[in-house]
């Protein structure tokens, strides 16, 4: 019986990579610069749902992690030019790196405590972009850090578009791979049963430190590619704020699962970017929104909208 | 000599300052186990409602009490929906559900009181100064001082030391086996939370005479609160005591001395803090899960 | 307490008022002339500027309503766009704006790293716009732009012309600087240090204090120990406020001279929640409600809302003035650029801030800078009072 939900997931995934080159060829520069940015920051998201939707662990300085690879990539293609694999390298690192320290950080913390570490952990990088203005521009924000080899091919809306649907895609098989596996089968359960897995002989450290690397690297890759949208990255991407954003999609999305991700951001996105154009009570609506989420879909939106469709 | 006196008396009117923005947190996080993220709200609430009864003519003692008792009835109201059924939820969702009700009290206080930053106009007694030691030291935050001290004692007698807090913790650790002792589990909880957003709502309106109310202000507040009741550690009043006081010299002193990299240090005492002692300062006698 | 007319307008509404108004009903074509003039107002309703954005919004209302929404024989439709005080959801806004609802015309923001983040798309887009409020000095130097005007100040102006004040009428030693630690603090002081210096001053410590200070009480403390013959200080918004009021509890306040560029002692937006701490604050500025050219603004801004403009208010005011001069000279033909731009860098605008040139190198404004001290005003209340004015400031601009 191993072959019907393969089938399933590869009719799946063919459709979804169809639905996203049809996009690509369709769309004009503004959507697929929109798409783009749900894309990324989906991403992030869906690097957040590793965290704590898998592993339990509500963390609130994923938009740190995501804000410091840009930056590390901005500051890169500052000096050296921007070459793609240089730049995705390099997020990829300050990411992983980032998300290695805060885990060192709060290996023994859990639950709220956990919460407040990565928050303080995630604001002192803040503080420490805000106030290094003469590399990383300060409050102002970073521009012009491709004016040394102009701009790159691969920031072009099609083009960062297609990398960013890449990543996106590449990270997703990613992960549902890593889920399989011992190791990330160990983190969901250090997240359901942490007594019987100490009991067991497993290292909390070693599985926590593994996952969040894995996510800062995710993040890192998805975080590397954002400056290139605009090519401008502000101090607000490293905020505590952003991160409690990225939390707040993932839970529309639903946090437990990993595609749900995109659902969230794009729902978040789409709402924050068109409804105040109609009325100045748009952050009403989205406090609302939230509310009803919670109450109705507590699952978030992926797995309500199966529950109901499904049987 | 005189100097560090000050300083030092500026740092305990500060500490105190954070002491009055946890008090209704730790309440509800500490002791309810209920993440209220709606907190920063209700503290601006209390600060507006004070402004406007301060504004208005009235008596001015009266603000205070009139900032608890309402905001303690929209706690109230909460509690019959949608809170009620959220204190056994997790603590995500508990975080969506209050953040969106943030959202929502932000947008109706920034829709009702306008967005510009607003001093409540103090009585003329709450004005002066005092000199200590030859400087100046405001009345108000003498004021403070005593209200914060007193806020904070009266809390602890009841919470810590209480039978009522007692049966409050009672409900929380096991609330089965506390209802078939016979405790109105329901009742002790919307009590706790009404007295926890009028205390937070109190603490609003002492505060809004030092920091002035502004839309923002919740989130500022909310921040302040959540690492101050954190660090300290969860179960007891006289944790947020203590990590109000510490957090607050801390604070001060890295003002006086290092003025750019007071954030900074501040963050860094906190993250130093939480390595040592990863579950706050005063660690929770009970084991949990 | 005053009840504020809710002047949000929706788009919805005014997409309908301008379908009903007697538009000449020609069939599609390439003359986009006969349609409404789109002009977009970028502003923080939301997040840390949210008053100033607003009043922002209620001066360019104003502007447009007292011209009946026509310029050059076109009827203008206002689109207003909310940043959040974020540059990532303000170049998100941008871009729909540009791409979806094919504006002719932007303008507005608040905050500088907003101005800095939708240079490179504005101008790639070629779309003519006007920085209202953002004092960034970069805009008028490296980030300049033939389509982007700044109807407003620059840092350096206030800090420089702050400095000359100083240091010819208060002392030319023995002051300390306290600003907000971010980039337009840095640029203020810095900008204050320099010319000082040049002036042959000479500056003592300087003071940096994060962004959104609660408690001003470490560092009034200090200040009070060092006694300083002045202090220059930008802080701005509810730090501005928690500053003056925490002065008077500390009974600093009339006690050493507060200087500082105009956000400090801003009219609407500090001076009703101050109220008697800001008494004999001086600063510099280009907006103050004691001009003579403002004069007619402030008498129908306060009929209207209720209060004194400040920046903000006035910046959307003078906007819409700047806007409409060029599109009158272009009789409508918002597609003739060259000749708008022509025309603003060509002639004076008569202005709420007082006369407008605008540099032909970088399209900023040159403008004349009031110092203005908060005396009582007529009815006893706290007001900007001109005390001097310095004509026809104008920013050094690029390789400066």
């Amino acid at each position: 019986m191993k072959t019907a939900p393969a089938l399933a997931h590869i009719r799946t995934a063919l459709a979804a990579a169809a639905a996203l080159t049809a996009y690509g060829a369709l769309a004009d520069p503004y959507l697929l610069r929109l798409a783009t940015e749900i894309l990324l920051v989906g991403t992030a998201v869906m690097s957040l749902n590793l965290v704590t939707g898998q592993g339990g662990l509500v963390s609130l300085c994923h938009g740190s992690l995501f804000g410091g690879a840009a930056y590390a990539a901005a500051m890169l293609a500052q000096q050296t030019g921007a070459n793609l694999a240089a730049t995705l390298a390099i997020g990829i690192a300050a990411g992983a790196c980032l998300a290695f320290l805060v885990a060192l950080v709060s290996l023994r913390s859990n639950g709220l405590f956990f919460l407040v570490v990565t928050l303080v952990a995630g604001q002192l990088l803040w503080e420490v972009v805000f106030h290094w203005r003469e590399a990383t521009g300060g409050a102002d924000g970073l521009r012009g850090f491709t004016s040394a080899a102009g701009r790159p091919w691969w920031s072009q809306p099609v083009w960062l578009y297609a990398w960013s649907a890449a990543w996106a895609c590449a990270s997703l098989m990613l992960l549902r791979r890593y889920l399989r596996r011992p190791a990330g089968i160990a983190l969901q359960a250090l997240r359901d049963q942490p007594l019987r897995m100490q009991a067991l002989g497993y290292s909390a450290s070693r599985i926590r430190i593994g996952a969040f690397a894995l996510s800062g690297a995710i993040a890192g890759g998805a975080g590397a590619l954002y400056p290139f949208l605009n090519l401008y990255i502000s101090p607000q991407a490293v905020h505590w704020s952003f991160s409690a954003t990225l939390l707040i999609m993932g839970v529309i999305g639903g946090i437990k699962t990993l595609h749900g991700a995109f659902a969230g951001a794009a729902i978040y996105l789409l709402i924050q970017t068109y409804l105040s154009s109609y009325t100045d009570r748009w952050q009403l609506l989205i406090g609302l929104l939230f509310v009803v989420t919670v109450l109705f879909m507590p699952d978030g939106v992926a797995r309500g909208l199966r529950r109901r469709g499904g049987p | 000599m005189s100097y560090y006196l000050l300083q030092a008396l500026n740092a305990l009117s500060f500490s105190v300052l954070l002491l009055l923005t946890g008090l209704g947190l730790t309440l509800v996080l500490s002791l309810m186990n209920f993440i209220n993220l709606a907190h920063g709200s209700f503290f601006l609430l209390g600060g507006y409602i004070a402004t406007q009864w301060l504004a208005s003519g009235a008596p001015w003692w009266l603000a205070f009490p009139c900032a608890f008792v309402l905001t303690g009835l929209i706690g109230l109201l909460l509690d019959r929906f949608p809170f009620g059924q959220f204190y056994a939820r997790t603590h995500l969702m508990q975080v969506l559900l209050t953040y969106g009700l943030a959202i929502i009290f932000a947008d109706l206080m920034r829709w009702g009181f306008s967005a510009d930053t607003l001093t409540p106009p103090l009585p003329e007694i709450l004005r002066g100064g005092v000199w200590i030691a030859g400087l100046p030291f405001p009345t108000y935050r003498l004021l403070i001082i005593a209200a914060g001290i007193a806020l904070a004692l009266a809390l602890w007698l009841i919470l810590d030391r209480s039978l009522w807090g007692a049966a409050l913790r009672a409900c929380v650790s096991d609330r089965d086996i506390a209802e078939t002792l016979g405790l109105n589990a329901r009742r002790i909880f919307t009590i706790g939370m009404a007295v926890a957003a009028g205390l937070s709502g109190l603490g609003g309106a002492l505060g809004a005479g030092m920091l002035s109310v502004h839309p923002g202000l919740d989130e500022e507040v909310l921040l302040l609160a959540l690492l101050v009741v954190v660090i300290g550690g969860l179960g007891s009043v006289k944790s947020v005591i203590v990590s109000a006081l510490i957090l607050g010299f801390v604070d001060t002193f890295s003002r006086v001395w290092l003025p750019s990299f007071s954030s900074a240090v501040t963050l860094g005492a906190m993250l130093l803090i939480l390595v040592a002692r990863p579950q706050g300062l005063l660690q929770a006698q009970a084991r949990t899960v | 307490m005053v009840m504020i007319p809710s002047f949000s307008v929706s788009r919805r509404r005014l997409l309908a008022a301008a379908a009903a108004l007697p538009v000449a009903a020609h069939a599609p074509s390439v003359l986009a002339q006969n349609g409404p003039l789109k002009i977009a107002l970028l502003t923080s309703l939301s997040g840390p500027f949210a008053s100033l954005g607003e009043s922002m919004r209620m001066g360019l209302q104003l502007f447009l309503e007292q011209n009946q929404y026509e310029m050059g024989g076109r009827k203008v439709e206002l689109l207003v766009e909310d940043d959040h005080g974020k540059p990532d959801e303000a170049l998100r806004k941008v871009r729909k704006l540009i791409s979806r609802d094919r504006i002719d015309v932007l303008c507005g923001v608040i905050s500088a790293n907003i101005a800095l983040a939708i240079r490179d798309v504005v101008a790639d887009a070629e779309l003519l716009t006007f920085i209202s409020n953002a004092a960034a000095n970069d805009l008028a130097r490296g980030a300049a732009s033939p389509y982007i005007f700044r109807p407003t100040k620059t840092s350096w102006m206030l800090g420089h012309t702050g400095a000359l004040w100083v240091h010819g009428h208060i002392a030319a030693s023995g002051g300390i600087t306290l600003g907000s630690d971010y980039a337009a603090g840095r640029e203020y002081i810095g900008d204050f240090i320099h010319t000082f210096e040049a002036q042959g001053g000479s500056v003592g410590q300087s003071i940096w204090t994060p962004l959104g200070t609660a408690d001003f009480a470490p560092i009034i403390m200090n200040l009070a120990a060092a006694q300083p013959r002045f202090i220059y200080c930008f802080l701005a918004g509810a730090d501005a406020v928690r500053f003056l009021q925490q002065m008077k509890d500390y009974k600093m306040h009339g006690k050493v001279p507060v200087i500082g560029p105009g956000a400090l002692f801003d009219q609407e937006d500090v001076i009703p929640a101050a109220g008697d701490a800001s008494m004999g604050g001086i600063s510099s500025f280009h907006q103050s409600p004691g001009a003579p050219a403002a004069a007619d603004f402030v008498r129908a801004y306060q009929a209207a809302r209720g209060r004194l403009p400040g920046e903000a208010s006035t910046s959307g005011y003078a906007t819409g003035q700047v806007i409409k001069a060029g599109v009158d000279a272009v009789q409508g033909d918002i597609g003739n650029k060259a000749v708008f731009k022509d025309y603003l860098l060509g002639n004076a605008v008569g202005t709420a801030f007082g006369p407008m040139h605008f540099d032909p190198r970088n399209n900023q404004a040159i403008l004349d800078i009031y110092i203005n001290e908060v005396r009582p005003g007529p009815d006893g209340k706290p007001f900007n009072t001109v005390i001097h004015t310095y004509e026809r400031v104008r920013d050094p601009g690029p390789k400066a």
